[in-house]
């Protein structure tokens, strides 16, 4: 990929590469390590701050809260989805990002777990489905930061929210490498990283790359055999069990 | 390394903990006649597998091995198959009604307290009264009573109801109505926690059928391999929650624990085997009951069934 130096008026430009596009999952999959290698053209070498945003799959998610009942017992309350969190949203920076830029330009860019814009519907609706009604809480609702904050909390204990303000590192001169640690309970699908680069508080750059979690081999065709064919794969896995179970009890017998 | 991620569970697990966990609950299995699944589930979960995939492929785990322990207690002639197939075909209506239960439960959001509340209230009653009953057996064997005969006082509802069928080698001749209410029950709360429900057939059959206790165990074990067949390729057909690695890793420790827990059965007093059933039985109860009275750390759950 040729390199065309931008304008000298231009201001100053951020670019950069993930060393590896796909992630494979495998059998042996336990997690992995995205590299991301960038570079800041500036003609006028100003401070600059680099902060990097990888966003997963969006996935409905439905959430509950428990309460007390009678007393006694802890229940679930009305559970609540909310729409389009993403899977895995983690932030890395080359500096704690309240100190790379103020509330609005970290909230416009969705920079930082405080910041993630989880899509609830902007105004309350509710959904009927099997008859069962599930609230979906509005954005404006007085409870809905709570809430949010629930979501927050369960993913990040699930390892798959974080932010990391020293996960971007200045390697030379306006060179810089960034790396994302992914779970093996991240999710397959689509991700995108975003690079932003920050001068005197204010984004001045920015790029998107596009990443790739997919299962590979065996876990691929196994995933797909039991969504595509389930109950093919389902009488596979009893006729497995049985035959297991049989074998054993063959082989003990001779013993 | 050891660990191996599971295509449809989608984490990372270590595989010789899954053999060895496998290995454990199927040794259970085979001594007690139970699936196992009630143990089983629990810690699955705990490891982080998804709680609808754990449910899914424990079924697959249970059904290998009960078909290992029944080989065994076939031999010995232990296993009344004409009472095991009526107690399946009540077991397969209350799975099947179980499974459309769970999914609105699922829907509702409260199928975790369902689930909470089943284990501590069916685990916590069974494994008490069986506690109760096997202790006192076994005082009065240490005592030097005499057991006395057998009671054979039969509860009259057994008796009076019609469509008798002789179960020959149970020595019983009742109406089949009772087994096949005690098998929808426990179709039902199979589906609902996950396990194949030889916990509460086993003492079920010894308590309220009257059978003799040398078929209970092998009988327990056939028809709960019906049931949790059944269960397993409903759960794959349906909800694709079966994971064949985790199972497969699962049943290859426990098709082999199952031997060894057969033969050992042979070797204890059936109250003492009891007595010692009853104690898991009342402690994973209390184990899975407990949550709902603590003051839960994180108020917020995720539950299941969006999208």
């Amino acid at each position: 990929m040729a390199f065309i130096p931008p304008p000298p008026e231009a201001g100053p430009v951020v670019s950069a590469a993930l060393t590896d596009t796909s992630v494979k999952v495998n059998s042996s999959f336990r997690g992995a390590r995205i590299v991301l290698y960038g570079a800041i053209y500036d003609p006028r070498a100003r401070p600059s701050d680099v902060v990097v945003i990888v966003r997963g799959p969006e996935q409905p998610l439905r959430i509950a809260r428990k309460t007390k009942a009678a007393g006694v017992v802890w229940v679930n309350s009305r559970p609540v989805v909310f729409q389009g969190a993403p899977g895995f949203f983690m932030t890395a920076s080359s500096r704690p990002l309240d100190q790379i830029a103020g509330f609005g330009a970290l909230r416009r860019l969705g920079a930082g777990i405080d910041h993630l814009a989880i899509n609830a519907p902007e105004e309350q609706q509710e959904e009927t489905r099997y008859g069962i009604r599930d609230m979906v809480v509005s954005r404006l609702g007085t409870d809905y930061l709570d809430w949010r904050r629930g979501v927050v909390r369960l993913k990040q204990n699930a390892g798959l929210y974080a932010a990391d303000p020293q996960g971007v590192k200045f390697v030379d001169q306006g060179l810089f490498r960034a790396e994302i640690d992914l779970p093996s309970g991240a999710p397959t699908g689509a991700y995108t990283a975003e690079i932003v680069l920050f001068q005197d508080g204010q984004p001045v750059s920015r790029r998107m790359r596009g990443l790739t979690v997919e299962k590979v081999g065996l876990e691929r065709e196994l995933y797909l055999l039991a969504h595509r064919r389930p109950w093919l794969y389902g009488l596979a896995s009893v006729m497995i069990a049985l035959a297991a179970g049989w074998a054993a009890s063959a082989v003990f017998r001779r013993n | 390394m050891l660990d191996l991620y599971l295509p449809i569970a989608e984490v990372s697990v270590s595989a010789p903990l899954l053999v060895v966990l496998g290995a454990v609950v199927g040794f259970i299995s085979g001594l007690f006649g139970i699936g196992g699944g009630f143990l089983m589930t629990p810690v699955l979960v705990f490891l982080g597998i998804p709680p609808a995939v754990a449910v899914a492929s424990e079924a697959n785990h249970v059904a290998a091995s009960s078909t290992s322990g029944v080989i065994s207690y076939t031999r010995r002639r232990a296993v009344d198959f004409k009472m095991g197939a009526v107690l399946a075909a009540g077991g397969a209506v209350g799975a099947i009604v179980g499974v459309e239960i769970f999914r609105w439960l699922l829907l509702l959001g409260q199928a975790d307290l369902v689930v909470s509340l089943s284990y501590l209230v069916f685990l916590g009653v069974i494994g008490g009264l069986m506690l109760v009953e096997s202790v006192q057996a076994i005082v009065r064997r240490r005592s030097g009573q005499t057991t006395g005969p057998r009671r054979d006082r039969r509860p009259v509802w057994l008796y009076g109801l019609p469509l008798k069928v002789r179960f020959p080698r149970s020595r019983l001749y009742i109406s089949v109505i009772p087994p096949i209410a005690l098998g929808i029950f426990v179709g039902v709360l199979s589906a609902i926690m996950g396990v194949g429900g030889g916990f509460i057939l086993v003492p079920a059959m010894v308590y309220i059928l009257r059978m003799p206790a040398a078929v209970v165990v092998g009988t327990s074990l056939f028809q709960i391999i019906i049931t949790t067949s059944l269960a397993s390729l409903l759960q794959a057909g349906r909800n694709q929650t079966v994971d064949i690695v985790l199972a497969t890793l699962l049943l290859i420790g426990g098709v082999i624990g199952a031997q060894f827990g057969a033969r050992a059965s042979a070797r204890f007093r059936a109250e003492e085997l009891r007595a010692l059933l009853a104690i898991i039985v009342l402690a994973v109860g209390i184990n899975m009951g407990i949550g709902l009275f603590l003051t839960p750390e994180e108020p917020f759950v995720q539950i299941s069934g969006a999208g």
